[in-house]
């Protein structure tokens, strides 16, 4: 019996597989376009042959697979999606190009982004609802049927509904589909008060249009890998990783499939938690976790609280303000461009700048030898002696050592430092850069980095993980076995879950307050008919939480207060509400009003289910090496110069149980430079602590 | 190669620190502030100043709040000598370095080994400051008495990190919406202590001495950034005026507003001169010391490389002169300034970098739109929705105004208004119907506002509402009607902001460019916003780009043929648009 996971990036397919004895096998291939099984069944190859089946075999054998993929994703950003309409209140065809306004710098120049829609595209309904559900305009069917023929002679794929308060009253977007049925009936539509029932017709319409425009290549996407998965003989349960970071069935993500948009990255969290539980005295529900993941472009940081990967509504694509909101709920990750690729500069006034720009793959740092030309990141980890120049990528790619340092050196000249200075610089500004994102996400939250557990995943976390660690003063530091595949073993982790959400508004400062037990209980129906739609033998357990979104008095921006079981939050008063809110206020902006009443703008349910199984601890199993060469290699360290750092194989660490710095660790997915002063760990789970200098500074 | 005391790894991640700080701050102000003001339209800003009150770090805070900061510590210092850990200070007088009084400014000297080494500061503009009429902008204000605002001048506010009651009871007795004041003032007083923690953090970790040389290394790097952008423009004087529209019967024939610009490369400095301007006038349009000079500034700003780090060390390079009892100078006491952020402000920014887009080829920008008119109004009434009655007074930001053309880049869209450049966050048309009794009508493309150019001015848009159950009143301050932000460079005005009522029924009846008006239920205020002004000639924008603005319902299809001489196969808007290129050519006299 095997459970198989899998995470479709941009350039590699990342491929988990556990079987029944939580055996961990991973593996990589190279993505395949347009059918994603295919490079699935190049990474089921090698762990078949590891394992000594037949892939056939394996894949008959497996009752689960969860996937992830990073496609919807990239489909937006790129501008491949589908041709889209988008049919909203008569009055308001610019919301998509209006957004809701902002700009990162008052003077940097930019360029305007086009709205996701054009505007020839965007059709007005001559109809209007108001706030509390009462019809202002009754809905003219003529304007409907007008916007049916347009989009059918513009040859649209695609139809988004979006009007003005849709959510107190939902009766005309219903009409509108309904006709749309009649006149259009092979273009799928998504209707916003289905996809996202929250306030603000931005980032409503924004999720609608997003939802609308990925149907039909989402859909069929889906659809393959289902019947490809059947042709192979896979009899199991196919669950999609959500961008809330838990599994929902093909057909359910079929439908809304705006919600597999950051598939991929919300798992790494999940798999962080599980290390985290397993490593650390007290899990996940009793620290704080910052868990990074940095690959070749960019930097992903989240957070978990208390046990609770946090969540967020303002995911944007292509920039905050400036690019295009999913409006839904995530993993609240945050990205920024500081990877292995990160191209280092020299200003006019002579300072070093890192990134953001990437060299990206192509052409790729310089020593990729493939036309690169300014310096980066692997570069200089390279000249550190941080990296091997014929292991890399599992030797793949011969990373071309001598041209790394004469770009550094040029830089160095300019800079009137040494070759190994600057490359130091570099790195550390880098680090820096990465320092401040984390610093900026964590404080805003209220929380003190020395105190957070880190858990450190990605490809190319190793070179720079001790660095990050001795800035941030973090007690704790994880690196886990599972780093090079960190999404796909999370999928493989993940709970099935599932959101409800219903939009109200309320005070408690009425005095005839309580919660709306209808609405209550319409959410909870709703979380309870998604747990019964899983197939009971995968599952341990189910449960159902409830929250509210709340905010003082005229703020615009409100925070979430958890509620507990259903029976907790029916039993609870306005004062405990006032309570919870004021002391969520206190932790996340340092003040709260005291004596000052709560407006609640919207109640949720969150369903999960446990997969059975997940408990278990987990045995890696190594790729069959093929040389254990250990020895020593000259290493660059700012506080020591040049020393021999020592080389030791994944399989050599086992037998080790700890190496102390300078010493660099090769995995068969990533590198560990363990920093002088620092010492790496090896733990019973597999992964790796590492242990920052007593003075906890590393230079 | 410039050497520094400051190892220079060590100096690009004490600032990247010190701006994240500052960013820490704006988030905390943004995200727990009560008015829209504050919490929609990021009308606020923070920075750090040095103990000695130089402008060390700004993030990207909105220009017209930033730079001047200096001038707001001084204020504390030379009032309280005495200053110690705890204390906290409110600020809102304009006379005392303040921009206007609708600014409270939050300020927390921050301590280091006992020595005074840095102020934060959160300023924000309140919905109400207990001015004589529900508003904050008062452009008739004979003086400050009859504008009536609450003035602090550097007042303590928090003795031992603890409020001092009787400020706060002042506030509360005096400011319409009492509550919001309150939720406000908290926001800030968070946002300031966050950062004088960040602070405190950043000296243990470097030590004092380290922090020391940093600071005027910090500064020295930036004046040699911006000297270096500098020293790469032609020598030149050139001047040049702006008009702000007629205000009432204070200025009938409207404002003109003077500016002559010196650029010296080889000193790597600008220099801007106010001084041939006119005295003080009986109202509030006058610009306090700190807007005169920070939005001549930003005009400058806006025309030079933006990577240049914005504190003290830069602005060596930019000097402002200006003249006591002026208009655009230091105002005579007890002259209001009420309105000094906006209208004649914006004149200021958008006249400035006209005149260097006329004189410096392939530098500078149009004007970009300017004024708060209806669209962002300050609306007041009484909300009895739900057999309620509570008070409301706050600033909508449903408007959107279109921001100036330039080399190489066409007009923002979102761009708001001449101060605030792009940064100000727009109203949810949901959002603010269930927190005001009020119906949003229609928030459209105003087609044909920006104006046409080779890089053209965004366009605006065209918004109406109104009441929905008992009357309402808004307060508002257009500019840019008489006068539209004007093109450059072979670019075209952009069309004239225009304010309006809509009578029950729907008949068009004119409304006032500056004052209020008040509307019953059934009726609406409109306002059709400006766009920015163009840049270069229109016939050199690319035809496919024409067809797009046609398509987007930026660039009607008349102006399309009339003033870009591009011609489609059909007039018909939709994907089967065509660029009729032949025709074209001979239009243009290709």
């Amino acid at each position: 019996m095997y459970r198989i996971s899998v995470d479709t990036g941009g350039t590699f397919t990342d491929v988990v597989v556990k079987d029944a004895n939580s055996q961990i096998y991973m593996s990589k291939a190279l993505t395949t376009r347009d059918r994603a099984y295919l490079a699935i069944e190049q990474g089921l190859i090698d762990i078949a042959a590891t394992i000594g089946v037949e892939v056939t075999d394996l894949i008959r054998q497996s009752v689960q697979i969860n996937y992830g993929t990073t496609r919807s994703t990239n489909m937006v950003v790129t501008a491949r999606t589908a041709k889209t309409a988008l049919l909203v209140t008569n009055g308001f065809p610019d919301i998509l190009l209006l957004r809701e306004g902002g700009k990162p710098d008052p003077f940097r120049r930019m360029h305007f982004r086009p709205p996701l829609v054009p505007r020839h595209l965007t059709f007005e309904i001559d109809e209007r609802m108001l706030a509390d559900g009462s019809v202002h305009i009754p809905l003219n069917e003529d304007s409907v049927r007008a916007a049916a023929r347009a989009c059918a002679s513009a040859g649209v794929e695609a139809v988004g509904i979006s009007l003005l308060w849709s959510i107190a009253n939902p009766a005309h977007e219903r009409r509108v589909a309904e006709i749309l049925s009649d006149q259009l009936p092979d273009i799928p539509v998504t209707l916003s008060h289905e996809v996202n029932p929250s306030i603000r017709e931005y980032r409503r319409a924004s999720s609608t249009a997003i939802d609308a425009s990925l149907k039909p290549a989402m859909q069929k996407f889906f659809g393959d890998l289902q019947s490809d998965l059947d042709e192979a003989g896979f009899t199991g349960s196919l669950l999609i990783s959500t961008s809330y970071g838990g599994g929902w069935s093909a057909d359910r993500i079929a439908a809304k499939p705006v919600y597999s948009i950051g598939s991929g990255p919300s798992l790494a969290p999940v798999a962080a938690v599980r290390e985290v539980d397993s490593d650390v005295p007290g899990g996940a529900a009793g620290n704080t976790v910052l868990v990074t993941d940095m690959g070749g472009t960019t930097f992903d940081l989240s957070v978990i609280q208390a046990g609770r990967i946090e969540r967020t509504n303002e995911t944007w694509l292509g920039g905050k303000w400036i690019g295009d909101i999913t409006g839904t709920r995530s993993v609240d990750i945050e990205s920024i461009g500081a990877g292995g690729g990160s191209i280092i500069r020299i200003d006019s006034g002579g300072l070093m700048q890192v990134g953001p720009q990437s060299a990206g793959s192509e052409p790729g740092p310089v020593c990729y030898g493939r036309g690169g030309t300014e310096p980066t990141i692997t570069d200089a980890a390279l000249v550190l002696g941080y990296l091997d120049s014929s292991n890399f990528l599992g030797g793949r790619l011969e990373l071309k050592k001598a041209d790394a340092e004469a770009a550094i050196a040029e830089l160095a000249t300019r800079l009137g430092m040494t070759t190994e200075a600057a490359a130091i610089a570099a790195m550390r500004i880098s680090v820096d850069n990465i320092v401040t994102a984390i610093r900026e996400k964590t404080v805003s939250k209220g929380i003190d980095t020395r105190e957070i557990v880190l858990v450190a995943g990605g490809g190319a976390s190793g070179i720079n993980v001790g660095m990050v660690a001795a800035e941030l003063g973090a007690r704790t530091v994880i690196l886990p076995k599972s780093a090079g595949a960190m999404s796909a073993y999370g999928a493989a982790h993940s709970d099935v879950l599932s959101e409800f959400d219903i939009v109200t508004f309320q005070t408690t400062g009425s005095p005839d307050f309580q919660l709306i037990n209808d609405a209550f209980a319409q959410v909870h129906r709703q979380g309870q008919e998604f747990l019964d739609s899983i197939d009971p033998a995968t599952i341990s357990s189910t449960g159902i939480e409830f929250y509210l979104h709340a905010r003082y008095p005229m703020q615009a921006w409100e925070l979430t207060v958890s509620l507990g079981s259903y029976d907790d939050a029916r039993a609870i008063t306005a004062t405990d509400i006032e309570n919870r809110f004021h002391e969520e206020h206190q932790r996340v902006f340092g003040v709260f009003e005291e004596g000052e009443h709560v407006e609640i703008l919207g109640y949720g349910a969150r369903a999960t289910a446990r997969l059975a199984g997940n408990d278990e601890r987990n045995i890696f199993i190594d790729q069959p090496a093929e040389s254990d060469a250990e020895g020593v290699r000259p290493t660059y360290f700012r506080e020591t110069g040049w020393v021999d750092a020592r080389l030791v194989s994944a399989q050599r660490m086992r037998e080790l149980g700890e190496v102390t710095g300078p010493a660099i660790v090769r995995e068969d997915t990533t590198t560990l430079v363990v920093y002088p002063g620092h010492r790496l760990e090896i733990l019973d789970s597999g992964n790796y602590q590492l242990h920052i200098g007593a003075d906890g500074s590393s230079h | 190669m410039r050497t520094y005391k400051t190892d220079v790894i060590d100096m690009s991640v004490i600032a990247n620190r010190l701006d994240g700080i500052v960013r820490e701050m704006e988030n905390t102000l943004l995200r727990a502030g009560r008015s829209a003001v504050l919490n929609m339209a990021r009308d606020f800003s923070c920075s750090i100043i040095t103990g000695d009150n130089r402008l060390l770090a700004t993030a990207e805070g909105l220009p017209v709040h930033v730079i001047g900061g200096e001038r707001l510590g001084e204020a504390m210092t030379r009032r309280h000598p005495d200053l110690r850990e705890g204390d906290a200070f409110l600020h809102n007088d304009p006379y005392a370095g303040n921009t206007h009084a609708a600014d409270h400014t939050l300020m927390v000297p921050v301590f280091v080994d006992g020595v005074h080494m840095f102020t934060t500061l959160a300023k924000a503009h309140q919905a109400d400051i207990g001015n004589s009429a529900p508003t904050t902008y008062m452009p008739f204000a004979k003086d400050v008495y009859e504008e009536g605002a609450l003035v602090f001048t550097a007042i303590k506010v928090q003795r031992d990190f603890t409020d001092i009651d009787d400020i706060i009871t002042m506030c509360r007795s005096r400011i319409r919406v009492p509550n919001q004041w309150y939720g406000d003032y908290l926001a800030m007083v968070g946002a300031a202590r966050i950062g004088e923690r960040g602070l405190k953090a950043l000296c243990a970790k470097y030590g004092l001495e380290v922090i020391k040389d940093y600071i005027e290394d910090w500064f020295d790097y930036s004046e040699v950034l911006m000297k270096d952008t500098i020293s790469r423009m032609e020598p030149g004087v050139a001047s040049g005026f702006g008009v702000h529209d007629p205000v009432g019967d204070l200025a009938p024939d409207g404002l003109t507003i003077n500016v002559s610009i010196e650029v010296k490369p080889d000193e790597g400095r600008i220099v801007i001169d106010l001084r041939d301007n006119i005295d003080c006038i009986d109202g509030g349009m006058n610009e306090s010391e700190t807007c005169s000079i920070n939005n001549s500034m930003t005009g400058v700003l806006n025309c030079l490389d933006a990577s240049v780090p914005r504190n003290a060390g830069s602005f060596r390079c930019i000097e402002v002169m200006i003249r006591d009892n002026c208009i655009v100078g230091r105002p005579q006491f007890p002259h209001s300034t009420s309105v000094a952020t906006t209208n004649v402000g914006e004149r200021l920014v958008m006249t400035t970098q006209r005149i260097i887009a006329e004189r410096w080829p392939g530098q500078g920008m149009a004007e970009g739109s300017n004024g708060l008119g209806p669209g962002f109004a300050v609306i007041s009434g009484q909300d009895t929705r739900g057999g309620n009655n509570a008070t409301f007074v706050n600033q909508l930001f449903i408007g959107s105004q279109g921001g100036p053309g330039g080399p190489g880049y066409d007009g923002w869209v979102t761009f708001g208004n001449s101060v605030t450049n792009g940064l100000m966050l727009r109203d949810s048309v949901e959002v603010d119907e269930q927190k005001y009794p009020i119906l949003i009508r229609q928030m459209r493309v105003r087609t044909d506002s920006g104006g046409v150019g080779q890089w053209r001015g965004a366009p605006g848009i065209v918004c109406e509402y109104g009441p929905v159950v008992d009357q309402m009143t808004a307060h508002y301050v257009t500019d840019g009607n008489v006068n539209p932000p004007r093109g450059v460079a072979g670019g075209g005005d952009a069309a004239p902001s225009e304010p309006y009522v809509l009578r029950e029924g729907g008949a068009e009846v004119s409304a006032p460019l500056i004052g209020s008006v008040t509307l019953a239920r059934g009726e609406m205020v409109g306002h059709r916003l400006s766009g920015g002004g163009g840049y270069g000639n229109p016939h050199d924008r690319p035809a496919e780009s024409v067809r797009t603005d046609v398509l987007a319902g930026f660039v009607s299809l008349a102006s399309a043929r009339n003033d870009y001489g591009v011609v489609f196969t059909s007039d018909r808007i939709d994907a089967s648009l065509e660029v009729d290129v032949a025709a074209t050519a001979t239009l243009r006299g290709e």
